[in-house]
């Protein structure tokens, strides 16, 4: 548990530097008018979200969908996009749509021409972000994990292979996952990478159990740190900025949480009586910790 | 012990090398090659080794079926297989051979491929009466309706041939017309002694028919045995009717007799098995199942029994006591373990509620304990009603045992799974009461009632196929109803021939009160009662009488849809086109009289759902309320159409009355988590620790990922119920699992500060 203190101490760094947060979402084609308004209806969930996370800063999220999306276009938007991210802040790109794998390049179905694997990789390697997050959520999207993995950044894809070509259904439990608290596994009034890759896995394999079918996506998520990229703020914490006064009380609560894995890590060696009273003296602190930042917070 | 069905596969070698025999069923085709009639003396006689020297030369025959006979004969099936199947590509209108080789699929349970072979012979020469005979085995094992007429057109043809008339026989047994066995066995039993064949099974036969009379069948099991002492089918076929019957504690005696004289009867020992598994018996039962796939590989019925048992450490095995009325009785749990705390509060609780209702209303008290296995896997729990006529497709009970398909196991919406199990509780009463004599269109024709009268989802259910049918005159007498259970002679008669039965039931209850249907289940509480003399007995009017006042039910009941039923389909389907094209005000009249005119039609497409639609879209909530709720009322549970309700109910103020459809929902859709996290906050406001308390838990059976909810709700129940210890170990277990979660956290400055206060 000792990865969860050190996730939540990082959790706190962009905010307390200032640091931005900006995202760039596709709906590919869809073909069909069923898919069309599926993929926009997805993108739009995730478009909103990502706007809240960025406070309210529509400039941060750019959204392509129908003829925004071709190749071209989708190329020009994101070199804009790119050039606009600085390397303290933190770059989201989600891809929602059909893709394709021939077994040697993936490609996502756009309007027009089809845009390669290989060319989006090139396109994602120019963001200076020290902190980046590629969702690709489209049908065969396995193929580009390897591809596109690099130090700094995060990779998750919707099916396991290029091989798994069926369409899919992840896209729209991300949605959920940034859209809401019930990825919030942890209750910390924000939602990691790893808590939403987690919210929506599941949300797919009971989907597919729902309707007795036979599963035809496997998600994948790959890099370090999943549980320290945030990519959504709920509640108090949604708050941009942090002043110096919140910022000390939150390294006193992660004193308070090394504390708390510390009972936890005791439980085994202590009697029910002793490690039940042991939690309650860290959590009570915890808890009127809490209390304080939320004070300060709902001041600032 | 496990035994992974990898580790028998040596064993089937060893079989073949040992050439062990697989008793060969009599062959009564007078083609048959003299040589081997002279061994089949032996054969038939019990006399293993003066047969196998007998056979043993034959193998190197050089008339290829001699051979191929011969090396079934000493057990070697794959040779015999090749035998035959290279003579028949050498032979393209050799009938004979063919029926042969079709009989050694039949004996290996291939009974597609022994269909297709008998078929085959029969395409060469259309009228080969041993052909039809052969294929009549082969629909009367799959139990279809075909075999009857098929075994009809020979005796019309052919009146001097033993196997016809002993086919059937066998289906008049197995349909319960006791006389007409009897009669066809007598006309056997002449022709046998006439033309020397051998009378094994005509003797096991009338051990059966006095058997399903409740007598001794012992005289006539001792000529079998006289006849051939290691004659172990004669003590198989008795249980086989026995298991017809349901009655398995007594197949499992017969089975046992039967491998005592017979120990290498490996489809006795098949059978045992299985029947220890209905009756719960586990170990044993895998024993019999090792030993009978040790002999008998061929079997789908005995591979896939293993392979349950393979699986059977994954279920969680509990015992409940329940207190009824006065009195405990143990309910016994089988569930898998992924599902086992979900399912497990729910199902107790609908236990009891049935033991309270049927002891009650049937005045019948159980006297062993009840086991319910639910099985996520349809397979599995496929593998459990192998072999059984005309089951279920969801359920199914042996006595004190039922199984049944577990809601995970069906996508939402298909199957109620809590109907389903108070289906099954009501046969256990039925089966009990009458030591299994209650005859099968009666059990399951109360089950069916029960389900409308007394189970979770209320209301008289039938489905437009069965509509269908009552216009078609399909209804049977009443004292031919168990035929539409055992063969049906058309593709939905076993789902019309349960409502059917379910509407006698109703009838019953309207014309003498319900008083009356427990005084005729009761009828069967003695030996050698038919349906007719149980009706007569219990409504003093002759099963024709009954069914004419049943037919006036009937068309009193539903003669105005059955008169109307073009207006209906008009209707419905205007309905529905103007839903589609989303024209509501459009959909409102038609919808209307459609639900008017059949209310009970409560499947997917209701046009009482199809109304509340249209009136939802027209702004019309009241009336829409109205629609759902009289779907609900109809017996109708469709989920997200009860979520709907919920909310709409919720909106308009009746908080309870959503409580009460949100909690009817376990029963359908028990798994989903919402509904608990839902439920949970809802019965803890109304005051209902208890119930909340027990929803809080299943939710934290579900989410193991995500427990800090759970945990959180189950604190606040159980501080609601004056559990403060129980309470704070709950609430910090929440907040170690999500330390940040804030609701909790004030939860837990609350309870601290009262303590300190009260110290």
């Amino acid at each position: 548990m000792k990865t969860f203190f050190l996730a939540a101490a990082l959790l706190a760094v962009p905010t307390l530097a200032g640091a931005a947060s900006f995202t760039f979402i596709v709906a590919g084609l869809g073909g069909e008018p069923e898919y069309e308004e599926r993929f926009r209806e997805e993108a739009a969930v995730i478009g909103a979200a990502a706007v809240e996370a960025a406070g309210g800063d529509k400039s941060h999220v750019v959204m392509l969908m129908g003829e925004q999306a071709r190749r071209d276009s989708l190329r020009r938007e994101f070199q804009e996009f790119a050039a606009k991210v600085k390397p303290t802040d933190s770059a989201t790109v989600v891809l929602i749509g059909h893709g394709t794998y021939d077994g040697e390049d993936y490609r996502f179905n756009v309007p027009g021409a089809d845009i390669t694997g290989s060319e989006l990789g090139q396109l994602f390697d120019r963001l200076s972000a020290k902190r980046q997050l590629i969702v690709n959520a489209t049908s065969s999207s396995g193929a580009t994990i390897e591809l596109w993995q690099r130090p700094d950044r995060v990779v998750i894809t919707a099916t396991k292979s290029g091989g798994e070509r069926t369409a899919t259904r992840f896209a729209q439990y991300w949605g959920q996952a940034v859209s809401g608290d019930a990825a919030d596994v942890n209750k910390d009034e924000t939602v990691t990478a790893a808590e939403a890759f987690d919210y929506a896995n599941r949300q797919v394999a009971a989907s597919f159990k729902s309707d007795v079918a036979l599963a035809t996506e496997h998600a994948r998520i790959a890099g370090e740190d999943t549980a320290a990229f945030a990519v959504a703020h709920i509640g108090a914490s949604a708050v941009s900025g942090t002043s110096p006064e919140v910022a000390a009380l939150l390294t006193q609560r992660g004193q308070i949480e090394q504390d708390l894995e510390g009972v936890k890590g005791r439980k085994t060696t202590l009697s029910e009586d002793q490690y039940y009273d042991e939690l309650e003296g860290v959590l009570v602190r915890l808890a009127h910790l809490q209390q304080q930042i939320d004070a300060k917070r709902a001041v600032q | 012990m496990m035994h992974p069905l990898s580790r028998l596969l040596p064993l089937l070698v060893a079989t073949f090398m040992a050439g062990s025999a697989l008793a060969q069923a009599i062959d009564y085709d007078p083609r048959r090659a003299p040589e081997l009639r002279a061994c089949d003396e032996h054969q038939y006689h019990g006399r293993v080794e003066q047969a196998r020297a007998c056979y043993s030369p034959l193998v190197n025959s050089s008339n290829a079926v001699i051979q191929a006979e011969a090396f079934w004969a000493m057990g070697d099936l794959q040779r015999a297989n090749e035998c035959f199947r290279d003579f028949a590509k050498a032979n393209p209108r050799a009938v004979q051979p063919r029926i042969r080789w079709a009989r050694l699929f039949l004996q290996t349970h291939q009974y597609n491929d022994a269909a297709e072979t008998f078929r085959e012979a029969l395409r060469i020469f259309p009228n080969d009466p041993h052909a039809k005979i052969g294929l009549a085995r082969v629909l009367a094992e799959r139990f279809e309706g075909d075999a009857g007429p098929l075994i009809e057109e020979v005796l019309r043809e052919h009146d001097d041939l033993v196997e016809a008339y002993l086919v059937s026989a066998q289906l008049a047994l197995e349909a319960g017309q006791v006389e007409a066995a009897q009669k066809q066995l007598e006309r056997a039993g002449d022709l046998a002694a006439k033309q020397k064949l051998p009378p094994l099974e005509i003797f096991t036969m009338r051990a059966a028919i006095e058997s399903s009379r409740d007598r001794d069948p012992q005289p006539w099991i001792k000529r079998a045995l006289d006849y051939n002492p290691r004659y172990g089918a004669a003590y198989e076929q008795l249980a086989h009717f026995e298991i017809m019957r349901r009655r398995y504690r007594e197949a499992t005696a017969l089975l046992r007799r039967a491998i005592e004289v017979q120990p290498d009867l490996w489809s006795a020992h098949a059978e045992l098995g299985s029947n220890l598994l209905r009756l719960g018996q586990v170990e044993e039962a895998r024993q019999q199942l090792t030993a009978a796939y040790s002999g008998d590989p061929y079997s789908p019925t005995t591979v896939n029994s293993l392979r349950l048992l393979d699986r059977i450490d994954q279920f969680d095995v509990s015992s409940t006591p329940v207190a009824v009325a006065g009195d405990t009785y143990v309910v016994r749990l089988r569930l898998h373990r992924s599902e086992s705390s979900v399912l497990e509060p729910y199902a107790i609780d609908l236990i009891q509620q049935g033991i309270a209702t049927f002891s009650r209303r049937y005045g019948f008290k159980l006297q062993e304990p009840v086991t319910v296995e639910l099985y996520p896997d349809h397979d599995d729990f496929a593998v459990r009603v192998a072999a059984l006529p005309g089951i279920g497709l969801l359920g199914v009970t042996f006595g004190y045992v039922v199984a049944m398909d577990s809601p995970s196991g069906r996508a939402s919406g298909d199957f109620h799974w809590g109907s389903t199990l108070w289906h099954e509780l009501a046969h256990v009463f039925t089966l009990e009461a009458t030591d299994h004599r209650v005859p099968r269109w009666l059990s399951e024709g109360i089950s069916v009632f029960e389900e409308w009268r007394t189970g979770p989802t209320p209301g008289v259910v039938v489905p437009p196929d069965v509509i269908t049918a009552l216009n078609d005159d399909k209804f049977l007498p009443v004292a031919d109803l168990d035929g539409g259970f055992i063969r049906p002679a058309y593709p939905n008669q076993i789902q019309v021939s349960y409502v059917q039965a379910g509407l006698i039931c109703l009838f019953v209850e309207q014309r003498w009160g319900f008083e009356r249907l427990a005084a005729l289940l009761h009828q069967f509480d003695r030996a050698n009662v038919t349906t007719a003399a149980a009706v007569q007995a219990a409504f003093k009017m002759a099963p024709a009488d009954f069914d004419k006042e049943f037919d006036a039910f009937l068309h009193s009941r539903y003669g105005a849809l059955l008169a109307g039923m073009n207006e209906y389909q008009s209707q419905y389907q205007a309905a529905r086109k103007a839903t589609q094209s989303e024209q509501w005000n459009d959909a409102v009249a038609p919808a209307k009289r459609a639900a008017e005119l059949y209310p009970e039609h409560v499947g997917p497409g209701s046009p009482n759902l199809l109304l509340a639609r249209a009136f939802d879209k027209l702004g019309r909530r009241a009336e829409a309320i109205a629609a759902v709720e009289a779907y609900r009322n109809a017996g109708g549970w469709d989920p997200a159409a009860l979520r709907e309700l919920a909310r709409w109910l919720d909106e308009v103020g009746r908080k309870q009355d959503a409580t009460t459809v949100l909690q009817s929902l376990n029963y359908s859709e028990p798994l989903n988590p919402e509904q608990h996290v839902q439920l949970g906050e809802r019965l803890l406001a109304d005051n209902r620790a208890e119930d909340s308390l027990r929803e809080f838990r299943v939710l934290l059976a579900l989410r193991d990922h995500d427990q800090a909810p759970a945990l959180f709700g189950a604190a606040r129940a159980l501080y609601a119920l004056g559990d403060r210890a129980a309470s704070r170990r709950h609430v910090l277990d929440a907040l170690a699992a999500a330390p940040h979660y804030k609701p909790a956290q004030e939860f837990l400055l609350k309870i601290v500060e009262e303590r300190s206060k009260n110290e």
